[in-house]
């Protein structure tokens, strides 16, 4: 890893006008918990680090009318104990909670985990099934992100040089019901071979929304629309999610590496996209009933 | 002292030997006296190498190879040269003696000299005044070098013309067997044959610390602080490297954590590879291996691939075994000769079998070398000869509990090497308890069926692992003790502690033969300063290896009996020395106190410093006939496992453990405890999760993101241990080797448990989900 500049602040203002007229390669950084590792093998260079982790106005978790606003440097370990989160986006607190190990989840942030683009991150799916939005600042600019087109390649995000994620915000959900299910080569501690969260409202046993979206199956976390069409009218049985499950095919492109094989995977996404369409209809019909 | 004084005095301490071989009453050993290092541990007290690091020593860290198979023609430091703070590089050319540190055989270079074998080959050092320019320089090392045609696979490379060591004909760089009686016969007799073919892969140890060494230059010749099993072997390899005499030499360890086996070899290379350097600049050198380093470089369990024949007749009687064995050495041999000869010695498993024939070989490949790992070559065998019985006993119908019992060894049987077992085995007893309390036969009748997308299952598994060193190789112990005038207590052994808590075991031996407390005592251990007692591996520390201390022992409490009957005008034979207090057997109202006893003896001119010398009585094993002697005696383990499994994703969930042990005396049960516990958990890596992956040579997970252990949440409940003791004569009171037994059948225990759950026989390992899965969705039964 080589030695680089670092300035830190504890304020959003300063650190963006900071990063302005920066000419050096620069990164933002809060947990590190990517970062730093990505620079140590070399997969990251950097010729700056602007700490931003102090800035407190960018941390917590507050509810407004209707929506739920979490600052991007709120850490996995305060979504998992936010009983607001669980009690309203519960697929979120599942991912935070299986996500990597105890101390990782008291440094690592949510804003952090959404801006590493990986395609395993564990919170990006929950932030999918939801409709997220995210708040970027530039400068003195602010504009509002969709997560749906956030995501560009492994790594890669619509972000600009200098564009720092500060809000998401989460849309108040009517009554559905949403899950979150990871697999991955050991129970704790661990990179998904595939993680899915599915969001299905449901109104007299049929379903009338219906959200997947699916992890480490392809170049970013990736919505799967033809199974959510496909499921949309029709009744809330395991025959639907199954048959919806199959279809989530057309919608990832998984490789093979050193943790699964591309068939493997394709097998289990449509494993785990049941699971969770089915866990996430039966918890529907409990909020509903 | 004339020669028939010592003679006698040898006697006398051979009749205390016995006694306390076959004595129940003790005071210290067999309890589970607190870990001696234990506060210092948990207090973060204890140094381990990093700790030791100062900013006046140079660091280095290894240049390694980037390409498998080459000719290495020049390593160029120029550019790392450009780096602040580096200072030197170092190649084989600065080697002042014989740029060798092969382990069995002679066919290991410090750093690679002419030609690379591995991809991740140490070829030199980048030696800087920091740590992260060390690491720097080490990646701007160019090296020039001329391609080579590479070997991958080992059945390819049996024939392959292409040669990983020129200088030898052949990749097969090791042959063993074992025949008995006529296996096609036993195999005609048989009503029910099972064959199968089993892989294994690479595992890494996976120490917490990774690999270390500290070389200093001293006015005698160098001091090298580092982490290895055997010090006296340590300080040879360094002598051999520099070029000096072994006295020139001397090696200590540092706390160390984790070992496993790993360290045996590559604790004795990083030493020489430091010391070269240290050497050359005059000044000391701290040579650290990265986590990059360690799982990429260093020797790993070996992958096996193992064809496993087993027949018998329709009441479960074994008759003939073969088995065909090959394990992947990678570039070096390093212990692989004796790895494969383990293996093939405990091929039948812990049965009587009438016939036998085991062939084994040991193969070269431009990989990553294999070397000593915790089973020795055992966990794969067993894996075979386990699961092999299991679907033996499935066609007949039988219990597998039952089998086992049936064809279980007895004393008094003949092993698969036609060895005589003149000592008790307590296999069957094991087997029994264990499978009560698991409550076997029930859940064996209630499991192994689908409940929705889950299935549980539970198997059982035995094994065996013969202490001390395999066949002809020589074995002895020695320690040294000295009593202070103050009646204290210092006694200093060549073994080693890595975790496994041997100190405490040895203090414990050391204060029940003097008849003092355990606080009285200390052991120093792991230096070439101490009495070398052979190396701390094959199950041999807390028995022979700590018999040699015990003689000693034995010798100064015979000393010290016969003082306190001149004190007590008693009798010798009516002494008794017991928590520090030395009175008559019956009139116990007088009694000397133990800083009086040593007082006396002091004054009276009785020397109260003793060195015990122990040679491990051994017979012949003829490796032409491939029969005879294996070992002096055998530990026995039978273990049942209770496993869930989701029949979609394939994932394995290890919900119980169940083990028994029959090893000789327990001194300390909390320390046995203790391996037990952790070898389940690293035998439950090595059986569902542990695998080093390589693509044409490459290790594809160097760290810790993709190189799997269990953590705790993957950790079953482990239940309370069982154990058989019954003493053994060449251990201290009696005590057998349990380390690496503990973890031998784990993963057969496992697998059978899985076959058990899903009707299908699982055959490469590790379990990953993956595998599981598709030998569901594609797999037939055996």
């Amino acid at each position: 890893m080589t030695a680089v500049q670092y300035v830190s602040f504890d304020q959003l203002a300063p650190a963006l006008d900071y990063v302005k007229d920066r000419t050096e390669r620069f990164r933002f950084i809060a947990g590190g918990t990517d970062l730093v590792v990505q620079m140590r093998s070399g997969k990251t260079t950097a010729e700056s680090l602007v700490d931003i982790s102090r800035v407190g106005e960018l941390r917590g978790i507050h509810e407004a009318k209707d929506c739920v606003i979490i600052g991007a440097l709120s850490t996995i370990e305060d979504i998992r104990r936010s009983p607001l989160v669980e009690r309203r986006f519960p697929a979120l607190k599942e991912a935070a909670d299986v996500f990597a190990a105890w101390q990782v989840r008291n440094l690592a942030t949510l804003g952090g985990n959404v801006c590493n683009a990986s395609p395993a991150a564990d919170t990006a799916l929950p932030l999918l099934v939801y409709r997220a939005k995210l708040i970027a600042f530039l400068g003195i600019h602010q504009r509002e992100i969709p997560i749906e087109g956030f995501f560009r390649g492994p790594g890669k995000t619509c972000l600009e040089a200098g564009e720092l994620v500060g809000q998401i915000i989460l849309p108040m959900e009517a009554s559905g019901g949403s899950a979150f299910l990871k697999l991955g080569k050991r129970q704790a501690s661990i990179l998904a071979v595939v993680n899915v969260a599915a969001y299905v409202g449901t109104k007299g046993g049929v379903v009338t929304e219906a959200r997947l979206a699916l992890g480490s199956v392809a170049p970013t976390p990736v919505r799967a629309s033809k199974a959510e069409e496909f499921l949309v009218g029709k009744p809330a049985v395991d025959k639907n999610f199954t048959q919806a499950a199959a279809l989530v095919d057309e919608d990832i492109k998984p490789i093979t590496d050193v943790r699964a094989g591309a068939k493997y995977r394709v097998r289990m996404a449509k494993t785990l996209a049941f699971r969770a369409l089915r866990l996430a209809s039966a918890r529907a019909r409990r909020s509903s009933a | 002292m004339s020669r028939t004084v010592l003679e006698h005095e040898e006697e006398e301490a051979n009749r205390l030997l016995n006694q306390w071989l076959h004595g129940n009453d003790f005071v210290v050993v067999g309890k589970s006296v607190a870990r001696v290092d234990g506060l210092d541990k948990v207090l973060g007290k204890l140094k381990y190498m990093e700790d030791y690091f100062s900013k006046d020593m140079l660091f280095a860290r290894i240049v390694k190879s980037e390409v498998s198979s080459a000719y290495l023609e020049k390593v160029d430091f120029t550019k790392a040269a450009t780096i602040q703070g580096f200072v030197d590089g170092i190649t084989a050319k600065d080697v002042t003696g014989q740029n060798q540190v092969g382990y069995f055989l002679l066919d290991q270079p410090a750093f690679a000299d002419g030609v690379i074998r591995f991809r991740g080959e140490p070829v030199g050092l980048a030696l800087a005044k920091t740590p992260e320019a060390a690491e720097e320089a080490s990646r701007l090392v160019r090296l020039e070098h001329r391609e080579k045609a590479a070997v991958f696979d080992p059945l390819e490379a049996i024939k392959s013309s292409v040669l990983v060591h020129e200088e030898r004909k052949s990749n097969v760089a090791f042959t063993t067997k074992v025949r008995k009686g006529d296996a096609e016969k036993g195999f005609q007799e048989s009503d029910v044959v099972v064959e199968n073919t089993y892989r294994t892969g690479y595992q890494d140890h996976a120490p917490i610390e990774p690999e270390g060494a500290i070389a200093i230059p001293t006015p005698e010749g160098i001091t090298v602080i580092s982490c290895n099993q055997h010090p006296a072997f340590a300080q040879m390899i360094v002598a051999r490297v520099l070029g000096c005499q072994q006295r020139e030499v001397r090696t200590v360890q540092s706390a160390m954590g984790g070992s496993f086996g790993g360290k045996g070899e590559i604790g004795p290379t990083l030493s020489a590879q430091a010391a070269v350097a240290a050497h050359k600049l005059k000044k000391p050198v701290m040579l650290m291996y990265s986590r990059e380093d360690s799982i990429a470089s260093r020797p790993k369990r070996e992958p096996s691939i193992i064809r496993y024949r087993t027949g018998a007749t329709s009441d479960g009687r074994l008759k003939a075994i073969e088995a065909d064995i090959t394990l992947e050495s990678g570039a070096y041999v390093t212990a692989g000769p004796i790895i494969l000869l383990r293996a093939t010695l405990h091929a039948s498993g812990p049965y009587i079998v009438p016939h036998a024939r085991v062939d084994g070989r040991l193969v070269y490949t431009n990989k990553v070398s294999i070397g000593a790992f915790r089973g020795f070559g055992n966990p794969e065998i067993h894996l075979a000869a386990e699961s092999n019985l299991d679907e033996l006993a499935l066609k007949i119908a039988m219990d597998p509990v039952e089998i086992r019992l049936k064809n279980a060894l007895t004393e008094g049987s003949a092993t698969v090497t036609s060895q005589v077992l003149s000592d008790p085995v307590g296999l069957i007893e094991t087997t029994k308890k264990v499978a009560k309390e698991s409550g076997w036969y029930t859940k064996r009748k209630a499991y192994g069926k689908a409940v929705g997308d889950r299935a549980r299952g539970i198997g059982v598994a035995c094994a065996w692992h013969g202490v001390s060193t395999s066949g002809n190789a020589p074995d002895w112990s020695s320690g040294y003790i000295i009593i202070r005038n103050d009646g204290s207590v210092d006694s200093y052994s060549g073994l080693v502690e890595m975790g496994q808590g041997l100190t405490t075991t040895i203090t414990q031996v050391v204060a029940e033969a003097l008849g003092i407390e355990a606080g009285m005592v200390t052991v120093h251990m792991g230096t070439s300063d101490a009495p070398d007692a052979g190396a701390t591996h094959a199950s041999r520390g807390a028995s022979v290896g700590t018999m040699g201390m015990l003689v000693a022992a034995s010798q100064l409490r015979r000393r010290l009996d016969r003082m306190a009957s001149k004190m007590l005008g008693c009798p010798e034979d009516q002494v008794v020395i017991r928590r520090g207090f030395a009175f008559h057997r019956r009139f116990k109202e007088r009694k000397i106190l133990w800083g009086d006893l040593v007082h006396e003896c002091y004054n009276s001119g009785v020397e109260l410093s003793a060195t015990g010398y122990y040679f491990v009585p051994k017979e012949r094993f003829d490796e032409e006939k491939g029969s005879g002697f294996a070992y002096p005696a055998f530990s026995y383990m039978t273990v049942v496992v209770e496993v869930e499994v989701d029949l979609k994703t394939g994932m394995v969930f290890v919900k119980r453990v169940w083990p028994g042990l029959a090893a000789g005396t327990i001194i300390n049960p909390s320390v046995v405890v203790g391996q037990v516990r952790g070898a389940v958990i690293q035998g439950l890596g090595y059986a569902l999760m542990e695998e080093v992956q390589t693509q044409n040579g490459k290790v594809l997970n160097q760290n810790f993101t993709d190189y799997l252990i269990p953590t705790v949440r993957d950790t079953p409940r482990i239940m309370k241990l069982v154990t058989v003791e019954e003493p053994w004569k060449d251990g201290p009171f009696g005590a057998k080797g349990m380390g690496e037994l503990s973890l031998v059948a784990i993963a057969p225990a496992i697998a059978n448990a899985v076959r058990h759950a899903t009707g299908m026989r699982p055959k490469e390992f590790p379990l990953t989900p993956e595998r599981v899965s598709n030998l569901l969705n594609e797999g037939e039964t055996s």
